[in-house]
């Protein structure tokens, strides 16, 4: 008896392990709709063997790209894009870019101000009423321009660590809005609003449903309109639609810092219907929108000069650079000067976006592995450190 | 589900009982209960969805006992499937201690420390020279610390081998987890099962 139930547990451990999903290389097809020069690119050298040495450390697979206005435009990939079915990643690869779109947001939030369908010293509260703005401390009083800022002081929802054990037991539930911000609710505010700032994936909810609210569309639709469609964004999309559209390279978490990645791709419900996050795209889509906007062929100057006033939080993390807010932006100094930037993480994923105003350089890059060990050669301060010693 | 645990506790009743009709003579007590495996913060949640089914065998023994209360020891292997997270086989062993009523209730609270081997319930790839290949997964070693307290009901009061059905809430940790990364990980076990003996004398004589 007690050998049955040894041999059967044996075997119960061995078979209950999920295999990955067998996918044809060609639905990882992807083109750009531009002239790519890359290999003639003078630096082009350097610049793969910086992908091939993060790849090499354990990064499943990265794609980027480099805009300087000497040299134009340079995108590279190194890794693969699915494990499983061995496929190399290249650079037009699509993947989650989580927190990135938070940028698209707030430039959305901006041109609805220039339509003059609001102000962003109105409270949020004048356009959105009832449970979420009852429950959520600070909500009330939270001005538009405060949530942009991230200086509401309104808790975020992901430090709630019964969103996190809750979005671990059940990793592919697919999360509406509502059902985030109760993990915010009767939290209390880290400071009242305009105090300080500090990062809150909240507010970006809310100002989602602000623009759901203004446009009476879904706030995807409107970065259709108004920004993926006119820049050209050909294979940039939002979540909501199609969670895990054609060609989105496969997502890989490190979850027990060992560099023995499990596959995630289907594991980012909690942000495919909400404008903190969702957003799928590839680093050439990415560096087109970001150079636009610093050009300021979006926003109107005025809009630019609002989104780059800054403010920096009273602690500062001493593990990171100086950092400052802006509205849905960054600006940190690096040693290699001033960049505007922001990152952003989903589940498997991790993409950050950087400007350096001084000569223009747009660097964009997008992993699809995170957590654990790898967050070391991509995320952190010596991971962009090792990044912009070559980059720049 | 729910005809799975309807049947499950019809079962256990049963075999409760049964070992009741095997005489009075002391006998070794089982512990088996079927539970939903569920990470969560200790006491913000009863019952969690999606289901994740487990299993746990065990065994008990006195230190002291009166007539409404006694201190014991379990020891107990379970097995676990948290659908995409992971699966896991532990080994543990309890402090207990249990208050019974007159009505045949009871309600314990148990102190436990055990081992645990945690298994992928998805491919897994684990870098090596440069590049990521599929691997036998050979599992992770956890610690896994516990505390539980549950209300049972004795079938047949003032029996020897008195059979017992239960509910337990038990709140496990796990350690280490992901280091740097997720220290300890959380979880809510909760257990529906029953207390049954199975009776020396009468198994040598079947």
């Amino acid at each position: 008896m007690t050998k049955i139930i040894y041999i059967s547990l044996v075997l119960l451990l061995l078979y209950s392990c999920r295999k990955g999903e067998d996918i044809k290389p060609e639905f990882y097809d992807c083109s750009f709709n531009f002239a790519d020069s890359s290999a003639a690119n003078p630096d082009n050298n350097k610049y793969q063997a910086l992908l091939d040495e993060m790849t090499s450390n354990g990064v499943v697979g990265v794609t980027m790209s480099v805009y300087r206005p000497q040299t134009g435009m340079w995108v590279g990939a190194s890794g693969k894009s699915d494990l499983h079915n061995d496929v190399d990643m290249k650079p037009c690869n699509i993947s989650r870019v989580g927190s990135t779109v938070k940028m698209f947001t707030a430039v959305t939030v901006l041109l609805l101000k220039e339509e003059g369908k609001l102000d962003l010293d109105d409270k949020i509260s004048d356009y959105l009423q009832g449970d979420v703005i009852d429950n959520i401390e600070n909500a009330d009083i939270a001005t538009i321009r405060q949530l942009l800022q991230h200086s509401s002081g309104i808790y975020n929802y992901i430090q709630n660590l019964e969103f996190q054990t809750a979005s671990l037991n059940d990793l592919i539930r697919e999360w509406k809005p509502e059902d985030l911000l109760k993990y915010a609710y009767n939290k209390k505010a880290y400071f009242q609003s305009d105090e300080d700032v500090r990062y809150s994936n909240t507010g970006y909810i809310l100002l989602g449903m602000l623009i759901e609210k203004i446009e009476g569309k879904p706030f995807y639709e409107v970065f259709e309109e108004k920004l993926f469609g006119p820049l050209g964004m050909t294979l940039t999309k939002f979540a909501a639609k199609d969670h895990v559209p054609e060609g989105i390279v496969r997502g890989y978490i490190d979850m027990y810092s060992n560099l023995q990645v499990l596959e995630s791709t289907y594991f980012s419900g909690w942000d495919y219907y909400t404008a903190d996050g969702g957003l799928i795209s590839n680093p050439y889509d990415m560096s087109v929108f970001f150079q636009t906007l610093m050009n300021g062929q979006i926003v109107s100057d005025q809009s630019l000069n609002e989104m780059l006033t800054w403010k920096m939080p009273d602690e500062t993390d001493p593990g990171f650079f100086p950092i400052y807010y802006g509205l849905g932006i960054f600006k940190i100094e690096t040693s290699k000067g001033i960049a505007y930037m922001h990152s952003g993480d989903a589940i498997g994923y991790y993409a950050n976006m950087l400007y350096f105003p001084d000569d223009s350089t747009t660097i964009v890059y997008a992993v699809n592995s995170n957590y654990g060990k790898i967050d070391q050669f991509v995320s952190t301060k010596e991971a962009m450190e090792n990044i912009l010693d070559v980059l720049k | 589900m729910t005809k799975t645990l309807f049947l499950f506790i019809v079962v256990i009743i049963f075999v409760s009982s049964y070992g009741d009709l095997k005489g009075q003579e002391r006998a070794i007590p089982v512990n088996i209960s079927l539970f939903n495996e569920s990470t969560a913060i200790p006491f913000t949640r009863f019952f969690s969805t999606p289901a994740h089914p487990g299993i746990l065998v065990g065994t008990e023994f006195n230190y002291k006992e009166k007539e409404h209360s006694r201190l014991f020891q379990t020891a107990n292997i379970s097995y676990f499937y948290h659908n995409y997270l992971a699966q896991g086989a532990g080994i543990n062993t309890e402090l207990g201690y249990e208050r019974t009523l007159k009505s045949g209730l009871a309600f314990e609270g148990l102190f436990g420390i055990g081992y645990m081997h945690t298994f992928a319930t998805t491919e897994e790839f684990s870098f090596s020279d440069g590049q990521y290949l599929k691997k036998t997964d050979k599992g992770n070693a956890r610690l896994f610390p516990s505390f539980s307290i549950d209300i049972g009901y004795y079938l047949k009061k003032g029996e020897i081998n008195n059979g017992k059905i239960f509910i337990r809430y038990q709140l496990w940790a796990e350690y280490p987890y992901s280091p740097d990364f997720i220290p300890v990980m959380t979880h809510v076990n909760l257990h529906v099962g029953a207390k049954f003996f199975i009776n020396k004398k009468a198994k040598k004589n079947d």
